[in-house]
């Protein structure tokens, strides 16, 4: 399926949290619209995530077998929200659908997408190492490529670089 | 929240024979408690690839837990995509999958080439990237044939894989200057013009490989102690592959019919499969379970003939043309996100990429597949003998530059 | 030849005059000479035994020497390398003294946790206990340090205690990997002592002797090809399965799983360092060597081959000409053997733990209590039928 007719589905079965779909556009001089290229994503609420993912894996249409990638993303240092980004991919139907929810910067915290693919679990603790969003549920949430006493969220945009490391000038 | 499908195991088993004490003590029937070793394999240790640690937890040769530490080489190259222009990250992405670096400079340029829709790549730059990437990929593969006999104890394979690699290195460093981060394809095509004669170079190659590749696969595939130490262990049901989001051979290993190049193409990927030049080998439980790590490896021995078929079938359609698009000095890329998957020797490697229209990125996110497929570890390695944890490790064909990235 | 000496019960005065039973040809050849009669007997028995163990350590660290250049040049070959190539001009040869050299230079190091004392003694338990083997290897008919009747017996028990060694090594580095290493080892020799000692029994009954020396004066026949391995059936299994055995007693592969590098970094041998390391070595090329001594002297004929046939039947028996051919003889037949090992050590993967244990207890003790039934019974038709 391509993303029209999996948006149209995801509709037609009333995935729970869906909000829109945000797809390619050409820039559009008189609304000072830039445009967009690139791949379309379906938005939802953050606090469904966990359901919509179950409808995505289970429902035969769809089958997403595999989380390929969960990411989050910070657009920038003023914007008030966090992106958290998945990638799904179906094995048996050969598509692909990518999933984005926002999370205000001031409480970024969403329910762990663990419980539907353990594949989520490494991704979701490096998004919360890096960006500082808490996953809620996940069973093992320590940091995993940052040391454990790491202060700061690195990927943030508003963070600064410490000046040393234990003791060690990064200067 | 949703009521949850799958209960999370711990990954460390209580015993049988015995009660698990609260202390993590084993009580045993008779009058005597015994306490699990714990041993560190890494961050230096052969058998991990780099610098990885396992934290694993043994009773003598039994491995009753294992626990995967990662981060020793991370250099956050994300960050770095963040600071730098597009351009001039393409040599952070030899770094990541050091074995692979054509295919990380294809992943990551046919991302922001996703974000360019105005630009053409010439069918001959496009037929010069296939073929390099067919030939890291054998040069990948090999690695991961040499070292899993390094990891199961047989020296001698490890070399032979090795010349024939250096062969292709030497080969990559006529067309590019280097011979292991190449930075070669880039953005809009591939850096320069192969050299004259260097296409007939690769098809020697290829004649060649094609008789050693035989011979390798009777000596230590075939090789008894090596099906006796690799079938039956640390086997992957596709349950397991999906839930754990694996691709590329460690899915294969398992019996899914899944390759990106066929099922999601890319590039002129779907014209050679629809020519027939190749098929995708699966891991079809011949000498032990299905998805053990026979069927791994046997998997990735199979797939390098394939890639050989790739680049006959290339070789014989390449016509001579640019190799390079019209791109500027320093490219800006139009305002989107995109994100591009391809088959990378060890699976798939995503790459989301974020414009916002100026010269750098504001999201350059790679999705290394070494990262993936280790977290199966976790769940594959308690209840085997040590020298089978090492035997998982080397099936899983890690690179740590790309776990911690 | 001269009969075993423990069949032959000898009357008390003529012990007491036959000047030391045991065989030392040092001492037989002082004793010849005559030293002066102001030294006491003693004096001249001590140094002889002293000049014997020079000698002996000299030609074993030669040859351990020579199997490490041996098998780096092996090695090398088999995987499309050279090896050594410029220490000391031809191919290298001078390589492991050199690298002897750069070892003895080395910072002796002890990790702080370790029990220092033992780990001190460990190497040299494991190079003694091989050396003290080695003392029953004759270097031809008439030169030999030991002459004993049951040298087989003595070779096997000295060489089987270089295990304490490794695993007091293993122990006292307090290291997990080398205790790891330590433990593997023990539980391998363990299973393996029985096949090997049990394969050498099918030889034994066939031969009739447990003297290196008479078991190989015993195979010259036949134009010097009267081997043992081709006189009973039974000995053709009954050298592959001691082969095998003889492999995991060495640590050799497929059986490297004390030191398997893969898995447990380098095993016993991961805390050390320098020149006690080296001794590790020395014994393992020692051992290989001794084995394959063994395999030569009980199946392949010993000293004898052609060529001794032709010097016999020429006249030339006795002298140092004679015994310099036994000698070549025997020690090209051991590096046969030696290449044999690393041949399999460059193309087999390493077996398993359990796997190894299986192989050991559940098919090659039968098997080879079943060669030695099948000896015996030949052996029986044999002298039934001649």
């Amino acid at each position: 399926m391509d993303f029209k007719a999996i948006y149209d589905h995801l509709r037609a079965v009333d995935a729970p949290g869906l909000i829109e779909a945000d797809e390619p556009r050409l820039p559009d001089k008189e609304t000072k619209d830039k445009g967009r290229s690139g791949m379309p994503f379906v938005r939802i609420e953050p606090a469904s995530f966990v359901d919509f993912l179950l409808v995505c894996r289970d429902d035969p249409k769809l089958t997403f077998e595999l989380l390929v990638d969960l990411t989050a993303s910070d657009p920038a240092a003023d914007d008030e929200n966090l992106w958290v980004l998945v990638q799904l991919l179906s094995v048996k139907h050969k598509h692909r659908l990518a999933v984005k929810a926002y999370l205000p910067k001031s409480s970024a915290s969403i329910p762990s997408a663990t419980a539907v693919y353990r594949a989520a679990q490494w991704h979701e603790r490096e998004c919360g190492e890096m960006y500082g969003i808490t996953f809620v549920g996940h069973p093992d949430p320590r940091n995993i490529l940052l040391p454990d006493d790491w202060v700061g969220y690195p990927m943030r945009k508003d963070y600064e670089f410490p000046k040393e490391y234990h003791g060690v000038s990064c200067e | 929240m949703v009521e949850q499908t799958q209960e999370y195991k711990p990954s460390i088993q209580p015993s049988e024979e015995g009660r698990v004490l609260p202390s993590g003590e084993r009580e045993f029937f008779f009058d005597v408690s015994t306490s699990d070793l714990e041993v560190n394999m890494g961050p230096q240790h052969p058998a991990t690839h780099g610098v990885m640690r396992v934290l694993l937890r043994t009773d003598g040769e039994l491995v009753t837990g294992a626990q995967p530490h990662l981060g020793y080489l991370h250099r956050g190259a994300e960050k770095i995509g963040e600071n730098v222009e597009w351009l001039q990250y393409l040599p952070y992405t030899d770094r990541y999958d050091y074995l692979a670096a054509m295919n990380n400079n294809l992943g990551y340029s046919l991302a922001v080439e996703a974000l360019m829709p105005g630009l053409e790549i010439p069918r001959r730059a496009t037929l010069i990237r296939t073929i390099c990437a067919e030939l890291n990929r054998i040069a990948s593969h090999l690695i991961a044939f040499g070292t899993y006999g390094l990891d199961i104890g047989a020296f001698t394979p490890f070399f032979y894989a090795f010349r024939e690699r250096e062969w292709i290195q030497a080969l990559f460093e006529k067309i590019c200057g280097a011979r292991l981060t190449y930075s070669y394809i880039r953005i809009g095509g591939v850096f320069n013009e192969a050299p004259p004669g260097w296409l007939k170079e690769v098809e020697h190659f290829c004649d060649v490989f094609e008789e050693k590749w035989k011979e390798y696969y009777d000596l230590l595939a075939l090789n008894h102690i090596f099906v006796m130490r690799t079938k039956d262990i640390g086997v992957i049901t596709p349950e397991m592959a999906y839930d754990f989001g694996l691709t590329g051979p460690m899915l294969r290993g398992s019996g899914i019919d899944f390759d990106l190049r066929r099922d999601m193409p890319y590039m002129d990927y779907t014209e050679i499969w629809e020519a027939g030049a190749y098929q995708i080998p699966l891991g079809s439980g011949e000498k032990g379970t299905l998805g053990d790590c026979w069927d791994r490896f046997d998997v990735r021995v199979k797939e390098m003939i394939e890639s050989i078929k790739i680049v006959r079938y290339c070789l014989g359609v390449i016509e001579p043309g640019p190799v390079l698009g019209d791109v500027p000095k320093v490219i800006k890329v139009p305002p989107g996100e995109a994100y591009v998957g391809i088959e990378n020797p060890r699976g798939e490697l995503g790459h989301y990429s974020h414009s916002d229209g100026g010269k750098v990125a504001v999201r350059c996110r790679v999705r290394g597949p070494s990262f993936v497929n280790l977290a199966v570890l976790e769940d594959l390695m308690p209840g085997t003998l040590l020298a089978d944890s090492v035997a998982i490790i080397g099936s899983t064909d890690i690179v740590v530059g790309e776990t911690d990235r | 030849m001269t009969p075993p000496l423990a069949l032959t019960a000898l009357p008390q005065e003529q012990v007491a005059t036959t000047p030391n039973p045991g065989g030392n040809a040092l001492l037989d050849l002082v004793n010849k000479i005559g030293p002066p009669e102001w030294i006491p007997d003693w004096i001249v028995a001590l140094h002889a035994v002293g000049a014997g163990v020079g000698i002996l350590i000299g030609i074993v660290s030669l040859i351990a020497m020579y199997s490490v250049w041996m098998e780096r040049k092996v090695s090398g070959h088999m995987q499309c390398r050279l090896g050594p190539m410029y220490a000391g001009g031809w191919h290298g040869w001078a390589q492991t003294i050199a690298d002897g050299v750069k070892l003895l230079m080395k910072e002796d190091m002890i990790p702080t946790g370790a029990d220092r004392v033992l780990f001190i003694i460990a190497p040299g338990i494991v190079l003694a206990s091989i050396f003290g083997a080695l003392v029953a290897f004759p270097i031809s008919y008439d030169f030999y340090f030991a002459r004993m009747d049951l040298g087989i017996f003595m070779i096997l028990a000295l060489g089987s205690t270089t295990t304490i060694g490794v695993i007091m090594a293993g122990w006292a580095s307090n290291s997990k990997w080398s205790l790891y290493g330590a433990m593997r080892e023990a539980a391998q020799v363990i299973a393996y002592e029985i096949p090997l000692g049990l394969a050498l029994m099918a030889p034994l009954i066939t031969l009739g002797t447990f003297s290196l020396l008479d078991a190989s004066a015993l195979q010259s026949d036949w134009f010097g090809m009267k081997w043992a391995i081709f006189t009973n059936p039974a000995n053709l299994p009954a050298f592959v399965i001691f082969w095998i055995a003889a492999l995991a007693e060495t640590k050799r592969a497929p059986f490297d799983l004390p030191e398997a590098e893969s898995e447990l970094v380098a095993g016993f041998l991961t805390e050390y360092s320098g020149i006690r390391w080296s001794f590790f070595f020395m014994e393992e090329y020692a051992a290989m060597f001794l084995m394959s001594v063994i395999a030569a002297m009980f199946w392949f004929g010993g000293f004898e081959s052609p060529a001794t046939w032709a010097l016999r039947s020429a006249g030339v028996e006795g002298g140092i000409f004679f015994g310099a051919v036994c000698f070549v003889t025997l020690v090209i037949k051991a590096f046969a053997g030696v290449f044999l090992m690393m041949w399999l050590r460059w193309t087999l993967p390493r077996v398993r733990i359990d796997q190894v244990m299986t192989m050991g207890y559940k098919y090659l003790t039968p098997l080879a209590l079943l060669c030695v039934l099948i000896a015996a019974v030949s052996e029986a038709v044999k002298s039934l039928l001649f």
